[in-house]
């Protein structure tokens, strides 16, 4: 379903059912190897996945991979250099928590945010306000701007290495954010990166917390995986395969982490997560060398922007608007439709096919692939515009892919910012790493 | 131990494009003590009592019944002082020559006070601004006071001084004690009385009949050895680049704060209240904010309460903009009540003044608007005293007739009880 546009090459591997002998079951616990030493000196090395950063200024326990806190904003390396260093992408579920959602527990109690692990300790402690960079106040609010303090859930960084990047945020008009994101990346450009993108339905109960699980449970499953140097075929069914396993392992973890109500649990609790169960989208993209693999279910998308030649889209929509393009409807038209969102896949325990289509696509010059929730793509569909507006927003923010995408974010929110919006960003070298093309 | 507490009421949604949010506050002490006891300075009360000449007879008689009966009230402890009012301002006790112009309270102290109220004679003019001044001076002879307080009482018209000299004396004091301010018949000027009574954080009433004074004296003085609690300040915090449009207490009574703003710092206005006793005060905050974009969320003011520097209660006043009509358009029940308590006594006095002068169809207008806003809101205190003005012909749709040779008194009486609010009826 993919679209065939010149100069991009995009192979469609729909409902394969590929076994992946060369790729083991996932390693979940994938120390990165030769971690540039990024951490404060006093950590317990960079080695174990379980390190935890503290801010330095709140003890927030920082995101890996992040470069402010996400609790006040401090900047975690000093001094911020204009290129982030890169960081080991160390297993971010030790520090960056699942909130055990409660039966009627308020979408909107501060306890739902993704940490859980900080103590209440960094309440008392002066946070950095977002948008005037004031104080926050113990009442959560800024003293200057009186803007409220943002809350982890509702916005957050990840760049687990210099090359990749992403931003998940709220947006303007959503009190929730059902977004989310997991990335992964080597320390080294052109070497394997793992993007992941859920975006949570919103008409369902708990859909961050789906979302969220969802997301990490792909990257998990596709991070620390290495094809080898196969030819470009095998590599493309390996990574198919992973790729499905990777939805099945997410497709699980939203029914773990929401754990819909048992019938004993009353008929109206089983009646509602009956009709509305919690569910997400699902868009994983993987670079490895010059090969782009991408698989997916519903309307979350994945780009390619090289610099020079044609931008693609290389997810093929599974909503109502991507079927009748796929039929031929203008996309304009098709896009505009009241139907349009009307997602036919997705994962979820009312949706029991959850084999995600796959492409692939030649990452075989300098450019951008680009991971986003419909919050995006709706300011800025064609691949073509999207690829312009990525060329201003990175004159303005620097390259720095985790600015990129922030810069894309607020872009997004400049537009009115009616979805979660959500980005994330490997940026491509030219001719990175000929593994032999296939 | 004093406790506070700080509700905010308010809808906290903005339509797109909106930028005011009103929110009204109610703030509540309780346990507050005694005047002078909680460790943080001296209570110190003044009687000031009118002498001049159209006194004499059965008012001065009465106030000095009423003098005597508030000096039993006052607290063992407290200092105090009394002073007879007329186109000059004279001690009447501590005896004029007496070595101290003001002493603490003890068994001899108040009987000795009440030997020289009963010598209080009537005779001469009213020069109101210089009794003001005397008992800040007295004030300023007990430094360990930090609570102070006056009973003011006339029965006529400022005479011996023009109204910015009056005025004057009122800025010259403002700050340094607190003065319930009451009018004894229908000769004194209530916008002079009010503009007193509002100034120095104190209340306004009007006495009808002379007997009248001893009971509401007592009531005073009883009322201010319960405030317990001194120096209470609302403090209102708005964000950078806000403007704060108003602040008013809207009950018991309402008072206009705004201009009262003394900054705490660029952010943050306080606005002062004086000394409290276990009560309620509702207040009405009006913040006028840039414009954000549907869905975004900001703290619109913090309000607080504080007592000298310390803030002991607060309260957040937010602005979410939404275009849920729903939930835009829903109107506040307490700030649209008190909204229209502020419209009543705005046009109970505009409606008096129009007939005073001659302007009938205004002050029926007016007046017709006011019996509507206090027959829906269940004022009827003041609906009572606007039926003595009026003949109302139809309460809900406002429709009345002015009432010929209606009484001075009465007429003066809707004016005093025109701030006098009610709360939402439930």
């Amino acid at each position: 379903m993919s679209q065939d546009a010149p100069g991009a090459e995009t192979d469609t591997a729909e409902g394969t059912e590929i076994e992946a002998p060369e790729i083991g079951a996932p390693e979940t616990e994938a120390p990165e190897t030769e971690a540039p030493e990024t951490e404060a000196p006093d950590t317990e090395g960079a080695e174990e996945a379980e390190v935890e950063r503290a801010c330095p200024a709140c003890g927030e326990t920082a995101i890996p991979g992040s470069r402010f806190c996400e609790a006040c904003g401090t900047a975690l390396d000093a001094p911020p250099a204009a290129t982030a260093e890169p960081v080991a992408g160390e297993d971010r579920t030790h520090t960056f928590v699942l909130p055990q959602q409660e039966e009627g527990q308020d979408a909107a109690d501060p306890a739902a945010a993704p940490v859980d692990t900080a103590d209440q300790a960094g309440a008392s402690v002066a946070q950095v306000c977002g948008q005037c960079g004031g104080t926050i106040a113990a009442d959560g609010y800024c003293e200057q701007c009186g803007a409220p303090a943002v809350r982890e859930r509702d916005h957050w960084v990840e760049q687990p290495s210099e090359w990749v990047g992403g931003v998940c945020d709220r947006g303007i008009r959503h009190r929730r954010n059902e977004d989310a994101m997991a990335l992964s990346a080597d320390p080294q450009p052109g070497g394997v990166a793992v993007l992941v993108v859920c975006d949570g339905v919103t008409t369902a109960r708990d859909s961050d917390v789906a979302s969220l699980a969802a997301a990490r449970a792909a990257c998990d499953v596709l991070t620390g995986q290495r094809p080898g140097d196969a030819e470009r075929a095998a590599r493309i069914q390996a990574w198919t395969g992973t790729l499905t396993a990777a939805a099945e392992a997410a497709h699980r973890a939203v029914i773990v982490a929401v754990d819909a109500p048992a019938p004993s649990q009353g008929r109206a609790a089983a009646q509602a997560a009956a009709s509305s169960p919690p569910s997400c989208t699902f868009v994983a993209a993987v670079v490895d060398g010059d090969l782009g693999m991408v698989g997916w279910l519903g309307d979350s998308r994945a780009y390619w922007l090289p610099d020079e030649g044609d931008a693609v889209q290389v997810s093929a929509d599974d909503s109502w608007a991507g079927v009748r393009i796929a039929m031929g409807m203008d996309r304009e038209e098709a896009e505009s439709s009241p139907q349009a969102h009307a997602i036919t896949r997705w994962l979820g325990p009312d949706n029991l096919d959850h084999q995600p289509q796959c492409a692939s696509v030649a990452l075989d010059s300098a450019g951008w692939l680009l991971v986003c929730s419909d919050g995006m793509w709706n300011y800025c569909s064609p691949a073509g515009a999207l690829r312009e507006l990525v060329r201003t927003t990175v004159a303005a923010t620097g390259s720095v892919p985790a600015d990129v995408a922030a810069g894309l974010v607020a872009w997004a929110n400049g537009q009115g910012g009616h979805d979660n919006v959500t980005v994330a960003m490997a940026r491509v070298q030219a001719g990175s790493e000929g593994k032999g093309v296939g | 131990m004093a406790e506070f507490a700080v509700e905010v009421f308010q809808n906290e949604f903005l339509a797109d494009g909106a930028t005011d949010v009103h929110a009204v506050v109610r703030t509540t002490v309780s346990g507050a003590g005694s005047a002078g006891r909680s460790g943080s300075g001296d209570a110190a009360e003044i009687i000031i009592i009118d002498t001049s000449g159209s006194m004499a007879g059965e008012k001065i008689s009465a106030a000095r019944r009423a003098a005597a009966v508030a000096v039993d009230q006052i607290l063992d402890g407290t200092w105090f002082a009394v002073i007879g009012g007329t186109e000059v301002a004279t001690r009447a006790f501590p005896f004029p020559n007496a070595e101290l112009s003001i002493v603490r309270m003890e068994p001899g102290a108040r009987a000795a006070a009440r030997t020289a109220i009963g010598m209080m004679e009537a005779d001469g003019g009213t020069a109101i601004g210089s009794w003001l001044r005397l008992a800040d001076e007295l004030f300023a002879k007990a430094p360990s006071a930090t609570q102070r307080h006056a009973i003011l009482l006339t029965d006529g018209k400022n005479q011996h001084e023009t109204r910015s000299e009056l005025a004057s004396a009122v800025a010259a004091v403002r700050g340094s004690f607190q003065c319930d301010c009451r009018g004894v018949g229908a000769d004194w000027d209530v916008a002079e009385l009010r503009l007193i009574a509002t100034d120095l954080l104190g209340s306004l009433e009007l006495l009808r009949e002379p007997r009248q004074l001893a009971g509401d004296f007592q009531a005073l003085m009883q009322a201010a050895m319960n405030r317990g609690v001194a120096d209470v300040a609302l403090r209102v915090w708005a964000p950078q680049g806000a403007q704060v449009l108003f602040v008013k207490q809207v009950s018991p009574t309402l008072e206009d704060l705004t201009a009262r703003r003394t900054s705490v710092n660029p952010l943050t206005g306080s606005y002062p209240t004086g000394a409290w006793k276990d009560e309620t005060r509702d207040y009405q905050v009006a913040v006028r904010l840039p414009a954000k974009p549907v869905g975004a969320e900001q703290l619109a003011a913090r309000v607080q309460l504080a007592v000298g520097d310390e803030v002991v209660a607060n309260g957040l006043i937010k602005a979410m903009w939404s275009d849920d009509e729903q939930l835009t358009t829903r109107i506040n029940p307490e700030v649209a009540h008190y909204t229209g308590q502020a419209e009543l006594a705005q046009v109970i006095q505009e409606g008096l003044a129009a007939k005073a002068a001659g302007d009938d169809e205004t002050a029926t207008a007016k007046l017709g608007r006011a019996v509507q806003i206090a027959t829906q809101s269940g004022n009827d205190e003041v609906t009572a005293k606007l039926r003595k003005v009026v003949e109302v012909d139809d309460a809900e749709g406002g429709t009345v007739r002015l009432k010929r040779d209606v009484a001075k008194l009465d007429e003066m009486d809707l004016d005093v009880s025109s701030t006098k609010t009610t709360r939402v009826r439930r």
